[in-house]
């Protein structure tokens, strides 16, 4: 029962998914309508208190055990609870618009606009623009036209980048349509064709999993 | 690493030898300057609009007014530089045509830059406006939805009706209660959806907007990955417009500024001051692969003559 009640759901509301599409009749359009819009809505819930608790209990075990670095899990949950705090009873998206909890005091502002221009911002613009040293760095070692294969990742490579800033045509008139060729011809083609054998497989995978064949989301044998 | 040539003691470096053993921390001060002088002694290159660009400004600027213009705005703080301009500059547009605006995320951190530059742009025009009728009031002429999940209810649902998706806005104001919800009900009242994605988020605009309720569908993606959504404009036109990057900001703003100079006169445009930053970044990595490449070739040739 354990195995075979989620196998039947997977087959049913598989089938029906697909079928929905092919149907143009009211009534399955109307149930389709409602699972998509009622209990779709409500299994993500399911899942948002699912992520919570695991996040919770991976840190709190972290912190229990004194594992490696277990004073960032400190952080982790104390952020999480300060956050979830002010965004539930803070107010909406703006400070004027107030809720159960102040978001000040004096001028100083904690409510979660704040908290999200002044550290959501600035951490992760500044974690990304970190990216920009690593990468100059790591094209000056390792991009080298060794052979025929990397010479030719290599020309692709700098006519794009050089097409994709307004001095190219300042350059050369025609360079940035020839950026823009590469990109519409050979890109397109390899593209699309690794974009039809990964639908292929997913179409296959996808059938597999509503056929019951592939049981690996089952979580094990036992 | 494999290129460094083995320093034996005592012998002296060739200035190409030398050249493959610049230390990171040089590339990395050359780097910071790159991108920090332009910030300082800005210069501008007048963008000259691609045809990608050309095609979602034409889509926007012949839209009939009756029908409305819907951002869903899914980027991260991180990819801000290269994505928010974009939105700032579409918001302009649709104003400056006086389209009725509405914006939606897919994904929570969307919220807060949505947020900034709805209202970044209406303070613009309202503090140009001349008369109330002049001015942008929020829940007639734009509206702000806010957050909503999953994917699939949204994007399937708003071709139903919008108010069962967004039952409240990013303000928690009931969406029923407002009068630009009776004139965007669903897809059939929005001429293009713009999607502007850090991630394959406007794929999924396609596979579900486009292809099932037949809604327009532009997009503002990465530069770096630009490559992967060009199979969906270059002959299938799935997508019916394309802002590449930073580079496909600044010619929407050039395209904007051109044909509405009045409403965007003194307004800062922000892609294209930073495109100078971003094109001495550029030419400086190239001048360093360049460089790299040299330097490997002639310490090669040594190796190979000795």
């Amino acid at each position: 029962m354990k195995r075979r009640l989620p196998l039947a759901l997977v087959l049913i509301f598989g089938i029906w998914g697909i079928l929905t599409f092919f149907l143009p009749h009211s009534v399955p359009q109307e149930i389709d309508s409602l699972f998509r819009n009622n209990t779709l809505r409500i299994m993500v819930v399911f899942a948002l208190i699912l992520g919570l608790s695991s996040l919770i209990r991976h840190h709190s075990e972290k912190i229990r055990r004194r594992r490696e670095y277990y004073q960032y899990s400190w952080i982790t949950l104390i952020s999480l609870f300060i956050t979830a705090v002010i965004g539930l009873f803070g107010g909406g998206l703006t400070p004027a618009h107030h809720g159960l909890l102040p978001t000040s005091i004096g001028g100083f502002s904690f409510h979660i606009a704040t908290l999200y221009r002044y550290i959501i911002i600035p951490v992760q613009a500044s974690m990304f623009a970190i990216l920009a040293f690593f990468m100059a760095s790591a094209s000056y070692r390792a991009f080298r036209a060794r052979n025929m294969a990397a010479t030719v990742l290599l020309v692709a490579a700098f006519i794009v980048m050089l097409g994709s800033v307004p001095l190219s045509r300042q350059i050369l008139d025609t360079l940035p349509g020839f950026a823009q060729f590469i990109l519409d011809v050979p890109n397109t083609a390899s593209k699309r064709g690794i974009a039809f054998g990964v639908g292929l497989g997913s179409i296959a995978t996808s059938l597999k999993i509503i056929l019951g064949i592939e049981r690996g989301w089952l979580g094990g044998e036992k | 690493m494999p290129d460094k040539p083995a320093a034996t003691p005592g012998t002296r470096l060739t200035f190409w030898e030398s050249m493959l053993r610049i230390p990171r921390q040089v590339v990395y001060l050359f780097i910071a300057l790159a991108v920090i002088v332009p910030l300082f002694a800005p210069f501008v290159i007048r963008p000259t609009p691609s045809e990608p660009v050309v095609s979602l400004y034409n889509v926007i600027d012949s839209m009939p007014l009756e029908r409305a213009l819907v951002l869903s705005v899914d980027y991260t703080p991180d990819i801000e530089p290269e994505l928010h301009p974009m939105t700032i500059v579409l918001l302009r547009h649709a104003f400056a045509r006086r389209l009725k605006v509405g914006v939606l995320c897919l994904q929570i951190p969307g919220i807060g830059l949505a947020d900034m530059a709805i209202n970044q742009v209406v303070e613009e025009f309202n503090s140009r406006a001349r008369t109330p009728q002049d001015s942008l009031r929020y829940g007639v002429d734009y509206i702000f939805w806010g957050f909503q999940t999953p994917l699939l209810t949204v994007l399937t649902g708003m071709g139903e009706d919008i108010t069962k998706v967004f039952p409240v806005d990013a303000n928690r104001t009931r969406t029923d209660s407002l009068p630009i919800s009776r004139e965007i009900r669903n897809y059939n009242n929005i001429g293009m959806v713009v999607s502007i994605a850090g991630s394959s988020l406007p794929l999924s605009w396609i596979t579900y907007a486009q292809t099932v309720f037949g809604v327009k569908i532009g997009t503002g993606i990465t530069a770096v990955s630009a490559a992967d959504f060009y199979p969906y404009y270059s002959k299938t036109r799935q997508f019916s417009g394309l802002l590449a990057g930073m580079k496909g900001a600044a010619e929407y703003e050039q395209l904007v500024a051109d044909g509405y100079p009045r409403s965007t006169a003194g307004l800062r445009r922000l892609a294209t001051e930073r495109m100078a930053s971003q094109t001495t970044a550029h030419a400086a990595i190239m001048l360093l692969i360049i460089i790299g490449n040299v330097a490997f070739f002639a310490t090669r040739k040594r190796k190979v003559k000795s």
